[in-house]
């Protein structure tokens, strides 16, 4: 059984729309959840957590559907928003007493082990402490809560790489009791490499690809050519830049066998971003 | 429930607001207009209770906690309906005062039950004009507060001329006579009745509202 499993999401704003958004998360793994700004990262993981109304689909945490059992699913979630932060200006002490309130499970003996292993000092105030340690702050008081679901919007945005680096060895110490899973968005590419094992890709509101990093990758190929071939393979690819020499495309691996003639190489994840929102902009 | 109002009173509402609450003592000057002395609640603490909130992420994050959406909405509204209760009782004894020192009659509406009463309904107007309009966006509050501010202090201030226009409220409800008494009274169970009906429909438009609201 899946631990988070999205069926079919669809929301309409005004410029913008999720359309059909689909994926699913198993006990134990971390996913990232790629899309460039805009594509609709932040408004898929608020419909997970059911703070905007979806217009069909469903959403399913712990095999329960999310809009019967949201209190009960909530107990088990823990959650980071990059940039909104609850009362900034009060201490940690403050914050923790009032929100371990909320959690019948809330564990004291794990808040304080966490808040040693992470140099969190309970005097400070929010507003105080970089983007890095808020993020523990955060993950500290969803372990605190026994969370089962980590949910993280943005978590590495304006870290240093020394910061990031640490942050991602924290999320996979995380998940390995087997019973955690970590659902975190970046645009950051890096990220992904060193610690997510599914990646779920987002672009314009719709999920392009969900699956192992092995098989997202794998998925793909950087094609080249002269301007002559371009113009027999242009339909196959999912989008081209054209140079003085030819052209660099990114093909899906299963329409290579009508490529045949090309130049062909192993694409990375940045690629794979970058040509899907290179034909969003045409 | 009680998490969420433990949250409001722990941190949206700063400690030093409890000290306008004592804006009630000028219920100790003789013959006053009464009903300012019980609306600095309404125009500093309430005002600065909902800034807080929208400042500080508060609703974004109750959301997120093991609740129920409609609670994040009533903590809210109990939390208002608390402190103007607070207001109330902090005002008793020195509307008691006031009738030890003063004699009565001397034209402005006494600090009687009556006086009460009518205070319940401006409070419960206030609640009802301000609530359900922030719960419109759950951030907006400048239009709806305006709003609220305006009808309580229209409504304080027909309740302040009433007793120079009409010589039968006066006799009604601004005496110190034991029928007088009965009539006050009287008036203090409608301000209460008016007071529950009117905030159960506060709280149910704001929910209503809120539940529509994309976060």
């Amino acid at each position: 059984m899946p631990i988070l499993k999205v069926d079919k999401i669809n929301k309409k704003y005004e410029h913008f729309q999720l359309s059909d958004v689909s994926f699913k998360l198993e006990k134990g793994y971390i996913m990232g959840f790629i899309g460039e700004n805009g594509a609709g990262k932040t408004t898929t993981l608020k419909a997970i957590l059911n703070m905007i109304h979806i217009e069909s689909g469903s959403v399913e945490v712990f095999g329960r559907d999310l809009k019967k059992d949201e209190q009960k699913i909530k107990e088990n979630i823990g959650y980071m928003f990059g940039g909104i932060d609850f009362y900034p200006r009060k201490k940690l002490k403050l914050i923790t007493s009032v929100i371990k309130r909320f959690y019948s499970n809330w564990d004291e003996a794990v808040y304080k082990h966490y808040m040693d292993k992470f140099r969190l000092d309970e005097e400070k105030r929010l507003h105080d402490l970089s983007h890095g340690m808020k993020v523990k702050y955060n993950l500290t008081l969803a372990l605190s809560h026994n969370a089962k679901l980590m949910i993280l919007d943005e978590p590495t945005t304006g870290l240093d790489p020394a910061a990031r680096d640490g942050l991602m060895e924290i999320f996979q110490e995380i998940i390995e009791d087997g019973e955690r899973s970590i659902l975190f968005s970046t645009h950051i590419v890096s990220d992904l490499e060193k610690c997510a094992d599914y990646i779920t890709y987002i672009n314009n509101g719709r999920i392009i690809d969900s699956s192992t990093r092995e098989d997202f990758t794998d998925a793909y190929r950087l094609v080249r050519g002269s301007k002559k071939q371009l113009d027999v393979v242009k339909k196959e690819l999912v989008s081209f830049k054209e140079d003085s020499f030819g052209f660099t495309g990114l093909a899906k691996m299963k329409s290579l066998s009508s490529l045949d003639s090309l130049q062909v190489e192993r694409a990375g994840l940045e690629d794979i971003m970058i040509y899907y929102a290179k034909r969003g902009e045409k | 429930m009680k998490e969420l109002l433990y949250k409001e009173f722990k941190l949206a509402i700063h400690p030093v607001f409890y000290v306008i609450l004592l804006t009630t003592t000028l219920l100790l000057i003789p013959n006053w207009i009464f009903t300012v002395a019980m609306s600095y609640l309404l125009w500093v603490i309430v005002p600065n209770f909902f800034f807080a909130i929208a400042a500080n992420n508060d609703t974004f994050f109750s959301v997120l906690m093991p609740v129920k959406k409609s609670d994040v909405v009533k903590s809210k509204i109990y939390t208002v309906i608390a402190l103007e209760l607070l207001n109330i009782i902090i005002a008793i004894p020195f509307a008691i005062a006031n009738f030890m020192l003063y004699r009565g009659g001397l034209g402005m509406l006494e600090p009687n039950p009556a006086f009460f009463g009518f205070v319940l309904i401006m409070y419960a107007l206030f609640n009802f004009l301000f609530i359900p309009g922030f719960y419109r966006t759950g951030y907006k509050m400048a239009l709806p507060m305006t709003i609220a501010i305006t009808g309580a202090l229209l409504f304080a201030l027909f309740i302040q001329l009433l007793p120079f226009i009409s010589q039968q409220f006066n006799i009604l409800f601004n005496l110190r006579t034991p029928e007088s008494l009965m009539w006050q009274i009287g008036m203090l169970i409608v301000g209460i009745a008016v007071f529950i009906f009117l905030n159960s429909l506060t709280i149910k438009l704001s929910v209503e509202r809120f539940e529509k609201l994309d976060l």
